[in-house]
């Protein structure tokens, strides 16, 4: 009897962890730095977005997929991708001008994706996407980007601070953690 | 006289029970609110509250033309809502949407079971909640309308 009861505890235990394991949300919050601004804050379960993307059909969305417009043509984005992977931790671009710095760099399984600008000198943008996350981006066709497979591989990811824009007048913030509020 | 008394309390019995089992059942579907308030002097205060299983059967009473030309504009979006109402009947309680800026406020939050949609301006207070659980079954009802291609 003890030893059902102790069976059936360390089940609920397992399917309570499990089930909150499940529980990612993607959270943007958007602040406008003006007296008076405007803020946004959106909250999505990781679980209903990857849910609802594939029954989506719009213009350039379609089965959780959507297309890439524009010129890139001449660049195969797979075996830049592999090349990206398959490199040891490194920088890739480094640009330093007067204005402004741009870097890009893969470090511990992150891509990263940092920019300051001197002539606003509180603006930067800081990119932070997992490889992992990356890799299911571009896990479709040449000129489609997987949201689906990208949304499965940030929900089996940990916490991530996946973009924060600063400058003068805004804020802005998108990250994934296991909360269901922005605060 | 013993047994028509007994019939008739047999009677009241079933209504008590049948009454109860409905309030229930209302009760268990749950309520589609809508308020809205104005804000101006003198402005009107309008509250309609709707059990959800009303608006179930409700829909089987639209006629069917009217529901065909509802369907076929929801139409491409109908899988994504069915979808979404799944899901959200699954999420904890959240709140998903919040805007706000110094004229307006407005929230999108699921509070026990219910999507509740709310908007502050200067001018009026709008409230619209509804149970998740009544979005896939108006889709259902919408989708067995659409005449097949």
């Amino acid at each position: 009897m003890r030893r059902a009861l102790v069976g059936s505890a360390v089940l609920l235990l397992t399917a309570g962890f499990a089930a909150a394991a499940q529980d990612r949300w993607l959270h943007v919050k958007v602040v406008d730095a003006a007296k008076g601004g405007e803020s946004v804050n959106v909250n999505v379960p990781l679980e209903l977005a990857e849910k609802v993307l594939p029954t989506i059909q719009a213009e350039k969305l379609s089965h959780g997929k959507i297309k890439i417009e524009g010129e890139i043509e001449g660049v195969d984005i797979h075996a830049l991708l592999d090349a990206v992977r398959t490199a040891g931790d490194n920088e890739f671009v480094t640009v330093n001008s007067p204005k402004q710095h741009v870097r890009v760099a893969k470090s511990r399984g992150y891509l990263l994706v940092q920019v300051r600008d001197e002539d606003q000198k509180s603006a930067k943008v800081d990119v932070t996407v997992p490889i992992s996350v990356v890799d299911a981006l571009f896990s479709g066709g040449k000129d489609e980007l997987d949201l689906v497979s990208a949304v499965r591989a940030l929900k089996e990811h940990g916490d991530v601070q996946l973009v924060t824009v600063e400058d003068e007048s805004s804020k802005v913030r998108i990250w994934v953690d296991s909360k269901n509020t922005s605060e | 006289m013993t047994g028509r008394f007994s019939r008739a309390k047999t009677i009241l019995l079933g209504l008590v029970v049948g009454v109860l089992g409905l309030t229930f059942l209302a009760y268990a579907a749950g309520t589609v609110w809508v308020g809205v308030q104005d804000k101006k002097p003198g402005g009107h205060r309008i509250l309609v509250a709707v059990p959800a299983v009303v608006i179930t059967l409700g829909l089987e009473l639209v006629p069917a033309a009217s529901l065909r030309e509802a369907s076929a504009e929801a139409q491409p979006w109908l899988p994504a809502i069915e979808v979404a109402g799944n899901e959200l009947a699954k999420c904890p309680d959240a709140r998903f949407v919040e805007i706000r800026d110094p004229t307006e406020w407005v929230s999108i939050a699921k509070r026990g079971g219910s999507l509740v949609i709310d908007v502050d301006s200067a001018d009026e207070r709008v409230h619209i909640s509804f149970p998740v659980r009544l979005v896939p079954s108006i889709v259902r009802t919408l989708k067995m309308s659409t005449p097949p291609n």
